[in-house]
Parts: structure tokens; C-alpha cells; sequence
């Protein structure tokens, strides 16, 4: 049993864990990360191999389930069309993201406001857009400026390159006149902060070999280590300890070597991701809370928001060169996200360029699809689809509901016997018919750009990587379970800085609006340190 | 783990991959038994739950002939047992494909440096952004109150 007491103690290294980390660090307080994950090692990513693409499904699959991974979690998501696609390591599913990195619109933080729907958050954009702007220099995002979908930003880097493929989609939305615009990308088009430059390597989402991209082991992590933050990996934690005051005391985890340990703190910070902390609270029981911790409004787990893809991809007459350049990072179309009150839909949705995928990914995709058969006719069929593909994915605005939610699986558990989180959801109507509006849209714009055939699946499958919404923000203690600044309105010291905080979801990618809205949590709790326990 | 596949097992499995890869019409591409990639797959498949499907479904072949059978005759199999063992099937296409398009050979036909992406990496030209003058000359998109 370690008897040291920490200052602050983070739960998970992700995207937000790091970059709250980092801000804390210059208080000198003594400052914890617990991270079930282990640090990745660059050499040892796919892209270095012949077998890259194959990797991308064992090893780095999107799903814990399929991945199955020493650090990973099973997830219980038999009672969900979409499968939840979370990475566990220092870094988080930062290791395994596009890296699209947009901002939120101002109108996302005042969905009730504009649209009469879900609710306002307790802050807003001007509130938050100094922590967007720090955020993009510390994780070095490239993009454009004078962006019409978006106030005037300045990004640190130039944008990625479109390529061929990127040029010939652009072309189609310039030819229906629709928004587009280079994606903001978290990728160093050139040297940046140590990062080498992007070497347009294509596989982004089995991790960078160059470090090119910012996932947070390469970005806020050395960083915070430099300046005194500890990082101990393997650590799995169970539960959140609770004083007879109700405060937090501290959690009970597994190390690296499978041993039971407890870990006092000061302030517990969760950064688990919207699964992740759920599932946490909901296992750290107690006689003062025995719905879970920081449960009293009944809303821990409840309101999981995902963002509903469709997948809709051009085959083209010419090459594409789609597996040269970063993956998911191209260009952005956001010509769909406001709402239109003479669509069938409220809120909106945003198209994200998706380069071409590897061979095996291809054959893969093919066979599951129906259109590529084994045998004879096999080459004839995937000559004419190889490197022949664009994809649009429509990042369609999921609606926050109480039925959608994390609970604990009665009878699934991980390798330490916790108790694996279990995922009930199902499309609301908004977003369905938000899927079919984005998936026609795309189909408009690929055929505009020359395409073919166009293929489609909505929602994609296991597309669960945007996890929100299941312990919300908000002013009312009993509509919400923590603050502005993440604090918990039952439990004064602990705080969740993830995207379970969200109230409504954006239709964009949320990591840089996660991991701003942690640096706003930090820096709001070093201003209230003093009166923090009062 | 389960042990290798015996000679005469590697043997079928390289005609299976053979058919349900074949080679192209025009030799652009050479089949998936003649690679020799019988012995990866038997590696790849060894620690999977399906193994033991997998075995079945080469002996069920093998009692039958099927390395000697012709090839309407090996379709007929095979569609028999895509449908008699539909998972199994699976695994082994899976695993076929992984093979195969991982080949460098194969990646060479296919247009690609048969190399992996890391250290080298691709030239993408710089982007002319004149193409987004028309978006340039559009209002605001967005809402602020």
C-alpha cells in the first residue's frame, strides 16, 4: 500500500489527462497520472512493416473487442449499430486518431438558444477560444486561415497537401458551389517543437512512425514529465475511495504487476473518455453514494452521444494516389453544419475527406460488402477499386438522450475482474435522418467530382470513437454532474475533464475542444485552489 | 497454439489459396498458392479461435481430393463450404488476403513501392489553394447569435 499522498492524481493519459497535466505542472504541486496503457514505441508502428495494412486489423483493430491488447478493456456493445473504437496508452486514442482537428462552431454551446433542442452549455465559445488557440500550438495544427465556416483563427502550420484525390473531391464540391475548406489538422506539415515533418506516410490511424502527428505521447507529455509531472503506466484503476466527508480520498488500483494498490490524493481528475469514466464512477459505490460516484442526479453514464457516421465512397475512373498523405486529414466541408430549418433535421453535420485505404483493407471491405468476390473475376473487380477511391465521411450531430447510456455489464469483466462497461444506444430520429441527408450530399459530391459507383454505409459500424455527453456540464446540480470546470457538484475535490462532460456534440471531431476545455478546467482550478476545499 | 499444418494439410491449403486467388488472366499477378503463402497463413491462423474449423474444412477437402480435383469441381467445394462452415471460410479469406496483398511482389503489381511507408514515405505536390477561390468569396457560415 503506497502512503504517500499526491497533490493532484489524473486517471488516464489521454488527450485531456495530458494537456491538464501540462498546465498543472507549472504549480509545482506534486501531480500523479495513472495510465493502464504503456508507452508506445514509433518503431514498432505498423507503417514500419510490410504488413502495415494488415495490422490495422489485429493489432491496432479500431475495437478493444477485436484488438484485445494487455492494456484494453472489453466493452459490452452487442446493444449498439455502433461499436466503440477507444485506444488505451500514454497518449489514449490520440495514438489511433485522423488528427482532424476543427473547432466546435459558436452555435454548438447554445444548441437550446438557436435550435430549441438538448441544452446550452455553462459556457461559451469566446469563453473557451483562448484554450483552443493554446491548444493548437501545443499540439501543432496545420490549417488555413479564412475558414467562412469559422471566426478568424491563426494556426501555427501550413495545411496538409490534398493530393490528387483531395484536389479531384474539391473540385466537386466547387462545382455544386458547397463549402470546403483544408481540414485543420494536428499534424506538423512541417518541423515543429521537436516533431519531424509529416512524410505523408498514409496510415495515421495505426499511429505515426515520424511523430509527425500530435498524439499527446509526442506533445503535452514530455512537456509535463519535463516539468515534474510522474507517469506511472500499467496502472489500472478500479475505483474512486471516498472519505466519511464525502470527498475523494484517493483510488484503488492494479499495477503493472497485477498488485492491488491504493493511491491517496488531494483532487482526483478523471480523463477516461466517455466510457472510460462512466464506468468508473459507476463501480466506486459507497453508503454515501450508492449510485456510483458523483451520481446523485442519476445522470453518470446516461446521454452517451456518438457521432453517427455515414461512410460513402467514389470509385473513380483514374488513380488517386489514396494511400500517400494522412489518412482522415484532407479537407472539411461544413456546407451542411448550421441548422436549415427546411431540412427534415435540426443541427447539422460535417464531411471529412477519407483518402484511399491499403490493399488489404480494400480486399477486406469488399468481401464484407458484397462487391468483391474471391476466385475468378477477383483482380478484374479490385483493379477496378484500388487506389480508385474517395471516401466523404458525414460526421453527422448526435441529440444527448437519457436512454443512451453506459452502464456496468453484469457478467463481463476485464483482466483484473472489473466490471466491463456495457453500451445501450440507438439512433434517435434527428440523427437517422441526418445520415440519410449526409450520405445523399456525399453521394452528390462524389459523382460532381466524376465518381462512377458510389458505395455507402450508414452509420459505419464500429465508428464509436467520439464518446460524449455521459456525465454532463452544467450550472443545476440535479441536470447535470459537474460544473463549467469539471468539478463534480457531489464530490467538491474530484473532477472529469473528458469528453463525458460534453452537453451537446458538435458535428465536428472533438479532441481539440476536449482537450481545451481541460486546459480551462486547469487553469480554473488554479485560480479557485485557495478556496477549493471551502 | 496449435501445432503447424502437416506437409499434405499445407498442401491443400495451397490449393485452396490458389483458387480463391487465382492468378490473373494476364500474369500480372501471380496466384496465392503458387506465392507459397501456405506456410503464413498456417502461422497466421494458429492462434485463432477458428483454427480447429479451419483444420476441419482442409481435411473435409483433402479426404475428398480436392488438390487433384478440376476446377468447376474446386468451386463447387468451396462455394459448399462457404456455406457448411461460413466462418471458418471467412477466417481463412481473411487470412488469404492478408497474405497476399502483403506480398511484395503483389504490392509491386498493384502500383505501389514494395516497400513499407516508414522511413521513405511519400512525395504529395504542394496544393495550388486558388481552387478554394470560390469559398473564399462566400459570407460567414456560421451562427454567433
Amino acid at each position: 500500500m503506497s502512503e504517500e499522498t499526491v497533490d493532484v492524481l489524473i486517471v488516464g493519459a489521454g488527450a485531456s489527462g495530458a494537456a491538464f497535466a501540462w498546465s498543472l505542472a507549472d504549480t509545482r504541486m506534486n501531480v500523479l497520472c495513472l495510465e493502464q496503457g504503456d508507452w508506445m514505441d514509433p518503431s514498432r508502428y505498423p507503417s514500419a512493416g510490410m504488413d502495415w495494412d494488415l495490422r490495422a486489423h489485429g493489432d491496432f483493430a479500431l475495437s478493444p473487442n477485436d484488438r484485445k491488447r494487455p492494456a484494453d478493456y472489453p466493452v459490452n456493445d452487442a446493444g449498439s449499430p455502433i461499436k466503440a473504437a477507444m485506444f488505451n496508452a500514454v497518449g489514449g486514442s490520440t495514438i489511433t486518431y485522423a488528427a482532424h482537428f476543427p473547432r466546435f462552431h459558436p452555435s454548438d454551446f447554445k444548441a437550446r438558444t438557436f435550435d430549441g433542442v438538448a441544452d446550452d452549455w455553462p459556457l461559451d465559445w469566446a469563453r473557451l477560444e483562448p484554450y483552443y488557440a493554446l491548444n493548437e500550438r501545443m499540439m501543432g495544427v496545420a490549417g488555413l486561415t479564412g475558414d467562412p465556416a469559422y471566426p478568424p483563427k491563426q494556426l501555427p502550420l501550413p495545411p496538409v497537401p490534398l493530393g490528387r484525390l483531395g484536389e479531384t473531391v474539391a473540385r466537386g464540391f466547387n462545382r455544386l458551389g458547397w463549402h470546403w475548406w483544408p481540414s485543420d489538422s494536428a499534424i506538423a506539415t512541417q518541423p515543429y517543437n521537436g516533431r519531424a515533418a509529416c512524410l505523408n506516410l498514409g496510415p495515421c490511424l495505426t499511429g505515426c512512425a515520424q511523430g509527425a502527428k500530435g498524439s499527446t505521447d509526442v506533445t503535452y507529455w514530455p512537456a509535463a514529465v519535463r516539468r515534474g509531472v510522474r507517469l506511472r503506466t500499467g496502472c489500472r484503476v478500479r475505483e474512486i475511495l471516498v472519505r466519511e466527508d464525502g470527498l475523494a480520498d484517493g483510488v484503488i488500483y492494479y499495477d503493472a504487476d497485477g498488485v492491488e494498490r491504493r493511491q491517496r490524493a488531494e483532487i482526483v481528475v478523471l480523463a477516461c473518455n466517455g466510457i472510460g469514466t462512466p464506468r468508473l464512477l459507476l463501480n466506486s459505490r459507497s453508503k454515501l453514494f450508492p449510485d456510483g460516484l458523483a451520481n446523485r442526479s442519476g445522470l453518470v453514464g446516461r446521454n452517451l452521444m456518438f457521432h453517427p457516421y455515414a461512410m460513402v465512397i467514389g470509385v473513380f475512373e483514374d488513380r488517386l494516389d489514396g494511400t500517400q498523405g494522412p489518412t482522415g486529414c484532407g479537407l472539411m466541408s461544413h456546407e451542411f453544419y448550421e441548422t436549415d430549418r427546411s431540412r427534415s433535421f435540426l443541427r447539422g453535420y460535417s464531411f471529412e475527406l477519407m483518402r484511399g485505404v491499403g490493399p488489404v483493407t480494400m480486399a477486406l471491405l469488399g468481401g464484407q460488402g458484397g462487391w468483391l468476390p474471391w476466385g475468378a473475376g477477383h483482380h478484374e473487380a479490385f483493379g477496378a477499386i484500388f487506389d480508385h477511391t474517395a471516401g466523404l465521411l458525414a460526421i453527422c450531430e448526435d441529440l444527448p438522450e437519457l436512454h443512451n447510456r453506459v452502464t456496468l455489464d453484469p457478467e463481463l469483466v476485464d483482466g483484473h475482474g472489473i466490471p466491463a462497461p456495457r453500451i445501450e444506444y440507438r439512433l434517435g430520429e434527428n440523427s437517422t435522418r441526418m445520415l440519410e441527408h449526409g450520405a445523399a450530399r456525399a453521394k452528390q459530391v462524389l459523382e460532381a467530382a466524376g465518381a462512377k459507383l458510389v458505395i455507402s454505409e450508414a452509420p459505419m459500424r464500429v465508428a464509436g470513437w467520439h464518446l460524449m455527453g455521459t456525465a454532463r456540464m452544467g450550472s443545476q446540480p440535479d441536470r447535470s454532474v459537474v460544473n463549467a470546470w469539471g468539478r463534480c457538484h457531489d464530490v467538491r475535490n474530484l473532477f472529469i475533464i473528458d469528453g463525458s462532460v460534453f452537453v451537446t456534440a458538435g458535428a465536428v471531431n472533438p479532441t481539440n475542444t476536449i482537450q481545451a476545455l481541460a486546459l480551462h478546467a486547469a487553469e480554473m482550478l488554479k485560480q479557485n485552489l485557495a478556496e477549493l476545499f471551502d | 497454439m496449435s501445432a503447424a499444418f502437416a506437409r499434405d494439410e499445407l498442401g491443400t491449403l495451397s490449393s485452396v489459396l490458389d483458387e480463391l486467388l487465382p492468378p490473373r488472366g494476364d500474369g500480372r499477378l501471380p496466384g496465392a498458392g503458387a506465392l507459397g503463402l501456405a506456410d503464413g497463413v498456417d502461422t497466421a491462423t494458429r492462434a485463432s479461435a477458428l483454427r480447429p474449423a479451419i483444420a476441419a474444412a482442409l481435411a473435409s477437402l483433402a479426404a475428398r481430393g480436392f488438390s487433384a480435383q478440376s476446377k468447376p469441381e474446386k468451386l463447387a467445394r468451396l462455394q459448399a463450404l462457404a456455406k457448411e462452415a461460413p466462418e471458418a471460410f471467412q477466417a481463412l479469406l481473411v487470412q488469404a488476403y492478408g497474405a497476399y496483398y502483403t506480398h511484395p511482389s503483389v504490392v509491386e503489381a498493384l502500383g505501389l513501392p514494395p516497400r513499407p511507408p516508414f522511413p521513405k514515405g511519400y512525395d504529395v505536390p504542394a496544393t495550388d489553394f486558388s481552387l478554394l477561390d470560390p469559398v473564399r468569396r462566400r459570407a460567414k457560415l456560421y451562427r454567433e447569435r
